[in-house]
């Protein structure tokens, strides 16, 4: 391996978000033809970073030389054009085209007559194709292709399209044992190429197979960038978690520790792929935290809990009582309440105002004989934005305006006036700065103690750990770990890490 | 400061797109009032509310359809059959029975309407554009191609008669805009219309029905092309089966220059009526002005484009 000038140099790149340093600094070097692995937990900027490089993202400051020359790419398709190609966990094929259309796709060759050279095209898909030992049908249309598959034709994008730089973003996430197996005998064929991956995850076992080094971060810093040889996983975790941290993020409420009243029983809960047989109980005034990673089947549980979708099998209990939930009217009947991932998709209704969306599951509350009472109306939306110290120019304003925080905040607020007894809440704080993440929590706590059941669900272990009073480790659909107050960020982070793959 | 200034912004922004249109409709009434004399006098104000009275009608129901996120064009070929039928049932029956079977008739196929579109998926406008072709087949086989004429004075009172100095036909419209915009704004319904046109899954996710409620607005939707049949019907005393062609393509129009979102979530039914008023007025100027009606049809295309253009392009912005 050649060891002169890094082919891909960032130096000091800073980028802020309202509220928010998303990466202070960050320095990475990529070799030709290395393997380098990018780790950290969620919201460590892994994905920041790789958005900053490619120009998704405006950096703040900070510089990027890719070979050896100083670049600032103004869109993912400029740092395409450059030879830097991003293969994210969605793919960004066209599902109708062919294979060998997709590929080419861009780049397509032309005869004199500016009709496309069909020939010319194919006799270079044959050679790249042998050379790194594919097997593809180049006139399948990609909809017809796994998943897997699909990862194929996109790295065979990238490389027709002289790329000489490939970042993975999560790579394996929705590929089987088989599959993970031949992207990592691609890699190394990648690799001899001379061509350089920056590859992310959260699975530090792929790591250790495939990188020649990581680079961590941890809370928008770079921790460290170490060669793989020179470490062990043990290692990795921690800087990945951070000892001094660990600590801050023990300091513990004062949970319930003995059930008085079991709520929510969930029984064999099923609907593949992603919930596949789930149990457990939960008790009022609990906070039952939800840990796992991205795909784990977090979201998709809590789906089924609330009737969003419908269970292949199981059986929910309220109150020791057996129930029927088809919909999330049935759900809401019961006393289950969800606030969801996507506040924006699937929570508010953006272009109304604020009112409108805190009274919507509750208009009862607001009818006189069948008709809107809008003094009682605002009076329920006032007093709920009194006790979320929702910040706001008034019941009237459009949700949209709202800052991110504001807006979770009137997701949650909509539920309370149903007087849920249990309230579901998936990734709450997700894409909300520091002071508002704070403020969840207060609000989460708050709840449980006036008896609320609540399922607090969140790839973030460290606030897990602060707000449960329980943990359910979740991983490919099933409940592998179960841990109480007092357990450390590491021992669940390694938990989740080694259950996965 | 800046972001403030900026939100400042998208506030007027947001105030301008939502009653815009009312400025718009007042100017050009006092500019009208000054170039046409007698523009702003008793008869032609009273010329004005008939001639939208049968437009007027069926737009409100193209409201609820919009808000809740759907999309309707079936409504004209809807008119000539409930129109067809309003006169033909007498035959059989007292004309109020008649009337009142024809409503039902039309809140059925607002029901269709609805079904295939919220149950069977198929979008809007193609299955409105389906059942559009049904009904209008359906108008030719009731009445074998041939007009019908109204023959009890009691139905023609309908769209001829007066109440006092005002026309039978105005009454309706305004009690309807009032019924109906009280219905939207102050009514379970018109809140989960609102709510399901906005964001359809996050108003699934807070426990709305959000079919039954879709369906609903496609109900509303067949009801008012039905009754904006039975006025035609009764005005003009004779209907054939081409009656109320390109009649939805007005009310569609007048809806989104009323300012009601294109993409649902937002509008109001006195909105849409000012949208109406606009229509007919720029075609009731444009004639007194002498001005080829091949002219009009530009006109009125480039005044929906902009209505829609700017409540497309103002979302586009944020």
């Amino acid at each position: 391996m050649k060891k002169n000038n890094p082919l891909l140099k960032v130096i000091k790149l800073r980028k802020t978000f309202p509220g928010v340093v998303a990466l202070n600094n960050i320095d990475l070097e990529i070799n030709e033809g290395e393997v380098h692995a990018l780790v950290g937990e969620n919201g460590a900027g892994k994905s920041t970073l790789i958005k900053s490089i490619v120009g998704a993202y405006k950096k703040d400051s900070g510089e990027i030389f890719f070979d050896n020359q100083k670049v600032d790419f103004n869109s993912p398709a400029q740092a395409f054009q450059s030879g830097i190609s991003a293969i994210y966990q969605e793919n960004s094929l066209i599902p109708l085209l062919t294979v060998i259309q997709n590929i080419f796709l861009g780049a397509e060759q032309f005869t004199r007559l500016g009709i496309i050279d069909e020939k010319k095209i194919y006799q270079q898909y044959l050679e790249i194709t042998e050379q790194l030992g594919f097997e593809l049908s180049p006139h399948d249309k990609v909809r017809d292709l796994g998943v897997a598959e699909q990862k194929l034709v996109e790295i065979l994008k990238a490389l027709i399209h002289k790329a000489k730089f490939i970042i993975m973003d999560e790579p394996t996430a929705s590929l089987s044992a088989d599959e993970i197996e031949h992207l990592f005998r691609i890699i190394s064929e990648l690799k001899s190429n001379h061509i350089s991956i920056l590859y992310i995850t959260h699975l530090l076992g792929e790591v250790f197979r495939i990188a020649d080094r990581i680079t961590i971060l941890r809370d928008g810093e770079k921790i460290d960038t170490v060669s793989t040889k020179e470490v062990d996983q043990e290692k990795v975790i921690t800087m990945m978690v951070g000892e001094t941290l660990k600590d801050a993020y023990t300091s513990k409420f004062t949970g319930h520790e003995k059930c008085l009243e079991t709520v929510l029983k969930v029984e064999n809960l099923k609907r593949k792929p992603r919930v596949n047989g789930i149990s457990f109980k939960a008790c009022a005034g609990e906070v039952l935290g939800i840990a796992g990673l991205r795909g784990a089947g977090k979201t998709e549980l809590s789906r089924l809990i609330f009737g969003a979708d419908k269970m292949e099998s199981g059986q929910i209990f309220i109150n020791e009582k057996p129930v029927q939930i088809q919909s999330p009217l049935d759900a809401v009947k019961q006393g289950i309440s969800l606030v969801p991932e996507d506040r924006k998709k699937d929570a508010l209704i953006l272009m109304l105002e604020l009112y409108k969306n805190i009274t919507l599951p509750t208009l009862n509350q607001v009818l006189n004989n069948g008709i809107i009472s809008p003094s009682k109306e605002y009076a329920i939306a006032k007093q709920a934005i009194e006790k979320l110290d929702i910040r706001t120019s008034g019941v009237k304003q459009i949700t949209r305006y709202l800052s991110g925080g504001n807006q979770q905040k009137v997701a949650i607020s909509k539920w309370l006036q149903t007087e849920p007894k249990v309230l579901i809440m998936d990734e709450p704080t997700q894409g909300i700065d520091v002071k508002a993440k704070l403020e969840i929590y207060n609000i989460v706590r708050k709840l449980a103690e006036a008896g609320v059941c609540i399922i607090f669900i969140s790839s973030e272990v460290p606030e897990v750990i602060k707000v449960s009073d329980r943990i359910l480790v979740l991983s490919n659909g099933v409940i592998t770990d179960e841990f109480h107050q007092g357990v450390t960020q590491e021992e669940v982070m390694r938990t989740i890490l080694k259950k996965s793959k | 400061m800046k972001k403030n200034t900026n939100e400042n912004l998208k506030k007027y922004w947001n105030l301008v797109s939502k009653n815009g249109i009312l400025f718009i409709f007042l100017l050009l009434c006092i500019l009208l009032s000054f170039i046409t004399p007698g523009f702003l006098s008793w008869p032609n104000i009273i010329n004005v509310l008939r001639q939208s009275s049968i437009i007027g009608i069926m737009a409100i129901g193209t409201t609820f359809v919009i808000i809740g996120g759907g999309f309707d064009i079936s409504v004209g070929s809807l008119l000539a059959l409930t129109a067809a039928m309003s006169v033909g049932l007498q035959h059989h029956m007292h004309w109020s029975l008649a009337v009142l079977l024809v409503l039902i008739i039309g809140a059925i196929f607002g029901f269709f309407n609805g079904f295939l579109t919220a149950k069977v998926h198929i979008p809007a406008i193609i299955a409105t554009l389906g059942t559009m072709t049904i009904i209008r087949g359906l108008a030719y086989l009731y009445t074998g191609g041939y007009p019908v004429y109204v023959e009890a004075p009691d139905f023609a009172y309908i769209g001829t008669g007066y109440l006092g100095p005002i026309p039978f036909p105005i009454i309706i419209l305004i009690i309807m805009v009032v019924l109906w915009q009280f219905i939207l704004s102050r009514t379970r319904f018109g809140r989960y219309a609102s709510a399901l046109g906005g964001n359809k899954e996050a108003a699934r996710l807070s426990g709305v029905k959000v079919d039954y409620y879709h369906i609903l607005t496609f109900v509303v939707g067949g009801l008012m092309a039905a009754m904006a049949g039975i006025v035609y019907a009764s005005r003009l005393l004779s209907v054939t089966p081409l009656a109320g062609q390109g009649y939805e393509l007005d009310a569609i129009a007048s809806t989104v220059i009323g300012g009601t979102s294109v993409s649902g979530g937002e509008g109001s039914v006195v909105r849409t009526l000012i949208g109406v008023l606009l229509l007919t007025i720029i075609a009731n100027v444009f004639n007194l002005m002498g001005i080829h009606i091949y002219v009009q049809y530009v006109v009125k295309g480039a005044i929906i484009l902009s209505a829609v253009g700017f409540d497309t392009y103002s979302k586009y912005r944020q």
